[in-house]
């Protein structure tokens, strides 16, 4: 008797123990860290919102998803180039500016921006003087081409935008050298010279990548995520726990190099914690608990009526330069023909898709989106309202009623109600329509493999530069390829094809006197109908009472942490 | 009891053996699961995806690789395929969370399964007996993801009561801990209460009518005396080794639902985010892991059993 | 007997486990069978009739089960649309005001109380009873599905190994320990996810991965060794009973023996185990379904239905409680129903109210638990 009733007693006890415990526990809050230092400067002009924000104390940010890596050399996801391209800088980086004045490169570690050779082949860059690590170590020019060649071999997922124009960087990829031929560098003079095998005009933007940016000579060439090698910024990584939670904090030593138009920073420390469910996520932000809501997550659409009436003033929708489309197989019956995919523009609805997205889609229906050279301002071509009949009649007059047709959709919220939607479309439309959903992370590597040729779905780009070539990359008939294909509507046009041979090599900085020819490129393709884009997405800015909403929020990085603030 | 623990061990091993076979296979056979694809990026050359199928020996016969995989699972430096870190480091850290649910939970279902089951078999036909048969089931029938989701939506986000998920640190904060794993304790533990507490109305109710119940009565013990010492006792062994078992299940990842909605990036959560993610290695450890949890604690239990009762045999 | 956890979080398992011990033998000849001429199951059915709470919860199952089947006749006649279409940009008057099926934001309606939209909309402006009960309609199927394979095959492996023994019995109690040991919704996750992309085809038989099947076939193979089993320990008791010693001296083929003698006498186990798996294999759809390895879209399902409501439970919590509420029903009325069978055919549970002098015919449930 003795046994179960000492047992019984005991864990009641500890029962009671806890409730009354928990009970006492209440909300403890971090509650902004006191830490005054004001030591930084922000006399080299830094971002315009960060004259007079008060400097110091550390903000939460939460994340819906991790990072995929946090080795700044392996990071390809927003989630992670968010903390990056505020703690590793490369030789050119852009403007920390809201909108179209975000997207200007300027000098990073470089001194100035390149000397372009008249060919467009070589590229010529003089490293700023006194650069320090922030480990204390110096930085010098032949620490470059070490950065290059460990972006490649640990490996990048967007080194072909290296591999395929740097002279010996394929080679070095493959194995079949030592170094990268195309990249020299001089310690003493600090030049730093870059040599492609073929113009490209959106070079300059891609050695704007944090994944380009510069790590120490030595640093072990495998990934690094745990704990991040050190890097030139006003922030750096620390306290790293993977798939949980980091923390940036302020790079005291950057200030000295005074390198104009990079802010400073104003928070001591941002901690980033990794919540899996966006409901939460969103009500902590809400309810004060944390402070800034990724912009990279979903915001539960069911929060909108209760964020509008109670932080209106601490809520805004950021449109991001992106296009949303549903892809039609050019060379699979029934996309193949034109009038199908004319049929699905006409009928589809972008406005139920934008209510679908609860509002975070803008509707468009080109595909070089806006707030990107080249987005043309003609009327849609097959009207702005959703056509029905005359989409059902067009496919009837191309013999072409109860066409078997199985769309293709990733399983994540709202992507998925996109092809509900989508798939009931085209039942409706006379074709007969079947639902493949499969799980995110094989859906791309599926349909853009040879063998699945799926004949219509889901698809996306999100800039990786503004640049619209960076868009037709894939509409170019030359990507497509039987695995990791992205040309996925395998649009193959001899005018496309011709304009991007002409296009392509335009500087970046000189994309402006080309933005005509993109447009009529893009109206182009509208007209052909080659996809059915419906829009581009907008994120959420949403942040605590505590902080500060004049921070800026860029195009290509989202919320500039170096320019949040505390009230 | 030499012969018992080996002959348990090596069914262990056995068991752990055809384990991770079936879970390799299971995703060697989806399309387009090859991770060099996804590894190399959305962006890579085919040349790029075979240069990495190389070096991560994705070109190897399939008994091969699977060699491979279990000899870096054994020496403990097995790398994930997503974010290619160390996967024995990653559930050394998702442990204390997915170890603090099991243990709190444990304790919570197993009183008041133990409370509700013998209060229900006192009143055996009574309404109170029925009420309570009905709310066991309510429990048992009421999905765990449902049941915490609506639970952080009222107690959490309405009335602000409880965190809203997330996990902290026994070491770092004692108070908040408990404060964190209140709610998960508590949601995880319905469907047990419910689950035991039948259960042990039915043992009780089977041993009541058993000879020495009646023969105890019989001599003019107590009645409370009968029902803790003989009753009681005798109806908790199956309960015990239940509850070993489910114990080790929690322990073992079992929780996935609890863990994803409370946000407690214990093991389960992490298992299943690898399944997601086709991430075949953090999935393996996770597997066997579970796996050995049933298999060792239903073997102790064993073990404790027969120490405590000699008519129990040690069968293996 | 218990109910198994093994379902929702699956983790339990444990119960059916042990439920093994608890194998309703009652009805046995020789066992407990009451001498008074009326058969053990005429019996048993004359107390379930008796037990008012069971018997009402059954008839709930019931009910929802003709509901979620007459699914077509609803969607036709009341509401006049299907459970896949879309009408996101649709308004609808409700009390003499045009409403937006689904406001701008993306926020649906709530529930109308008439013909079109009677219990509100989802977010693809989709009518929600009509998925309710199209989703139901394939939560039971796959539910029924699952057990019936399972019900088959734990049968046929728990005969042939308690019966043959030795050798067979050796491997086909391997392949169920590992399956047991497999931690449930690992199991259901790991396959779901892997089968929905690549589809089943074993021999001539093919299914595509967004077919019903497809979670059917995984769940009623989980749940096989916790039938399985049980079955097992009273055929490896009944074998060594008379009656089969005489079937066989009398030249009965093994097969015979076995579908003639020993099937009859674990028919209550197998009647007991019914609404149980029943039960469990609804609530594991709906668990799978909630981590995305279930039933595939725009089918809906309760899980399906509950995992994509949970996002909008804040604004419009319908979307999850209504599905909830209709899954947790089924589940119970199945579950009561379930409790009261098996108390009808195994009457000690009831000794206080009509168990005199029952004759108690059982293994220790301790013996079972310690041999696997």
């Amino acid at each position: 008797m003795r046994y179960w009733a000492r047992a019984l007693s005991a864990m009641l006890v500890a029962l009671a123990l806890a409730v009354t415990v928990a009970a006492c526990g209440g909300d403890d809050d971090d509650g902004g860290s006191t830490s005054a230092s004001t030591s930084a400067s922000t006399t080299s002009g830094g971002g315009a919102s960060a004259e007079g924000a008060r400097q110091g104390g550390t903000a939460t940010v939460l994340m819906g998803t991790a990072p995929d890596y946090l080795d700044p050399q392996l990071a390809y996801t927003t989630q992670a180039v968010e903390a990056h391209w505020i703690s590793y800088t490369g030789l050119l980086t852009y403007r920390h500016e809201e909108g179209e004045a975000g997207t200007e490169l300027i000098p990073g570690l470089a001194d100035a921006l390149p000397r372009i050779s008249d060919d467009g082949l070589t590229y010529d860059f003089t490293l700023r003087r006194g650069l320090r690590y922030s480990n204390g170590a110096p930085v010098r020019a032949t620490d470059y081409p070490y950065s290059i060649m460990r972006m490649i071999r640990v490996p990048w997922g967007g080194r072909s935008f290296v591999t395929n124009y740097v002279e010996g960087a394929q080679e070095y990829d493959e194995g079949r050298a030592d170094s990268i031929r195309g990249i020299t560098a001089d310690d003493n003079s600090g030049r730093i010279t870059i040599r492609l095998r073929e113009p490209y005009g959106a070079f300059s933007n891609v050695l704007a990548f944090p994944a380009l940016a510069f790590v120490p000579r030595g640093t072990p060439m495998r990934n690094l995520s745990a704990s991040p090698p050190p890097g030139v910024g006003p922030y750096m990584l620390d306290e790293v726990v993977p798939n949980r939670s980091f923390t940036v904090r302020r790079n005291p030593i950057f200030a000295d190099f005074r390198i104009p138009d990079i802010p400073l920073g104003n928070l001591d420390a941002i901690r980033v914690s990794i919540v899996s469910n966006t409901n939460s996520e969103a009500q902590q932000v809400l309810n004060n608990q944390a402070d800034v809501f990724d912009a990279g997550d979903t915001l539960p659409p069911a929060l909108l009526p209760q964020i509008e009436s109670q932080a209106r003033d601490r809520f805004a929708r950021k449109p991001v330069p992106s296009v949303y489309y549903f892809f039609l197989n050019t060379t699979r019956p029934p996309f193949d023909n034109e009038k199908a995919r004319i049929a699905v523009n006409m009928a589809i609805d972008r406005e139920a898709l934008a209510r679908i997205a609860s509002g975070f889609l803008e509707t468009g229906c080109f595909f070089i989106p806006r707030g990107i050279v080249g987005h043309p301002d003609s009327e849609c071509p097959y009207g702005d309202e959703p056509d029905l009949e005359g989409a059902q009649r067009m496919l009837r007059e191309a013999g072409l009623e109860g066409a078997p047709v199985t769309v293709w959709g990733q399983e994540r919220s709202p992507r998925k109600e996109y092809i509900d939607y989508y798939t009931d479309l085209l039942n409706r439309i006379g074709f007969r329509a079947e639902e493949r959903i499969i799980a995110d992370t094989v859906y791309f590597p599926t349909i853009g493999n040879e063998r699945t040729d799926p004949q219509t779905g889901y698809a996306n780009w999100l800039q990786d530069f503004p640049n619209p070539s960076d868009f037709y990359l894939l509409m170019d008939a030359r990507s497509i390829q039987p695995t990791n294909n992205q040309n996925f509507s395998k649009v193959d046009d001899p005018f496309i094809q011709r304009q991007l041979e002409r296009l392509n090599p335009v500087p970046a900085t000189e994309l402006d006197t080309v933005a005509a020819e993109w447009q009529a490129l893009d109206e182009y393709t509208a007209e052909r109908a080659y996809v059915a884009a419906f829009g581009g997405l907008s994120v959420p800015k949403f942040f605590s009472e505590r902080m500060n909403f004049d921070s800026v929020f860029h195009p290509l990085y989202f919320n500039d942490w170096s320019t949040l603030s505390l009230k | 009891m030499v012969r018992f623990v080996v002959r348990r061990l090596i069914s262990m091993v056995l068991v752990l053996f055809a384990i991770s076979v079936l879970t390799f296979l299971i995703f060697q056979a989806i399309p387009n699961g090859d991770p060099a694809v996804r590894m190399a990026g959305r962006l890579a050359t085919p040349e790029q995806v075979e240069l990495i199928r190389e070096s991560w020996g994705f070109n190897d016969p399939l008994w091969q690789q699977y060699l491979t995989t279990m000899e870096k699972i054994l020496s403990g430096d097995v790398i994930s395929y997503t974010q290619q870190l160390n996967v024995m480091d990653q559930i050394k850290q998702a442990l204390p969370a997915t170890l603090s649910l099991a243990i709190g939970a444990g304790i919570i279902w197993l009183f008041f399964g133990v409370v509700f089951g013998l209060f229900s078999a006192i009143k055996a036909g009574r309404f109170t007996d029925r009420a309570l048969t009905v709310l066991a089931l309510v429990g048992v029938s009421t999905p765990v993801f449902l049941l915490g989701a609506v639970a952080l939506y009222f107690l959490a986000f309405k009335l602000t009561i409880f965190p809203n998920g997330g996990y902290v640190p026994l070491t770092e904060d004692p108070i908040d801990w408990l404060y964190h794993m209140i709610l998960p304790w508590a949601v995880l533990s319905v469907l047990f209460i419910g689950v035991y507490s039948r259960i042990l109305r039915s043992n009780v109710l089977d041993t009541m009518s058993e000879d020495y119940v009646r023969t105890a009565r019989a001599k003019g013990l107590s009645e409370k005396r009968v029902m803790v010492r003989h009753v009681l006792r005798n109806s908790m062994i199956p309960i015990i080794s239940l509850w070993s078992l489910d114990f080790a299940a929690v322990l073992g990842g079992g929780a996935i639902l609890t863990e994803s909605v409370f946000n407690l990036h214990g093991v389960g959560q992490y298992a299943a985010d690898a399944i997601q993610q086709l991430d075949v290695p953090p999935v393996l450890v996770v597997v066997m892991l579970g796996a050995s949890a049933v298999v060792v604690l239903s073997a102790l239990t064993d073990v404790l059993f027969a120490f405590l009762d000699p008519r129990i045999r040690l069968t293996g | 007997m218990a109910i198994d956890p093994a379902t929702p979080d699956t983790t339990g398992s444990g119960a059916i486990r042990t439920a093994s011990g608890d194998s309703p033998v009652a009805a046995e000849p020789g066992g407990g069978a009451p001498s008074a001429g009326i058969g053990p199951y005429r019996l048993a059915l004359r107390r379930l009739r008796r037990n008012k709470v069971a018997l009402a919860f059954g008839a709930l199952f019931v009910l929802i089960v003709v509901l979620c089947f007459c699914a077509p006749l609803y969607a036709d006649h009341v509401a006049h649309t299907g459970p896949n279409d879309n009408h996101v940009t649709d308004t609808v008057t409700v009390g003499g005001e045009e409403k937006d099926v689904v406001s701008v934001s993306g926020l649906p309606i709530g529930p109308t109380w008439q013909g079109r939209f009677l219990l509100g909309a989802d977010q693809n402006g989709r009518d929600l009873a009509v998925r309710l009960l199209y989703g139901g309609r394939n939560s039971l199927e796959v539910g029924f599905v699952a057990t019936f394979i399972t019900m088959i095959l734990a049968t046929i492996v728990g005969l042939a190994a308690g019966f043959y023994r030795g050798v067979v019995d050796g491997v086909l109690a391997r392949i169920l320990d590992l399956i047991w040991a497999y931690p449930v919704v690992l199991l259901g996750i790991a396959l779901g996810t892997s089968l929905a992309l690549g589809g089943i085809s074993i021999g001539p038989i093919e299914l595509s991965g967004n077919s019903l099947l497809v979670p059917a076939v995984i769940i009623g193979v989980v749940y096989i060794p916790y039938v399985a089993k049980p079955i097992r320990g009273q055929v490896l008791g009944l074998r060594e009973k008379e009656f089969v010693d005489a079937a066989r001296v009398q030249g009965a083929s093994s097969l015979r023996i076995m579908t003639r003698e020993i099937l009859p006498n674990i028919a209550s186990t197998l009647v007991v185990f019914l609404p149980l798996i029943v039960a469990n294999a609804i609530l594991l759809e709906a668990a799978l379904s909630y981590l995305g390895a279930g039933i595939q879209p725009p089918n809906p399902s309760w899980g399906t239905m509950i995992s994509d409501g949970i996002r909008l439970i804040p604004s419009a919590i319908h979307l999850t409680f209504v599905p909830g509420a209709m899954l947790v029903l089924a589940v119970l009325g199945i579950n009561v129903f379930g409790d009261g069978v098996r108390d009808a055919l195994d009457p000690r549970a009831r000794v206080k109210i009509d168990a005199k002098g029952q004759e108690k015919f059982r293994e220790d449930p301790m013996e079972i638990a310690v041999e696997h």
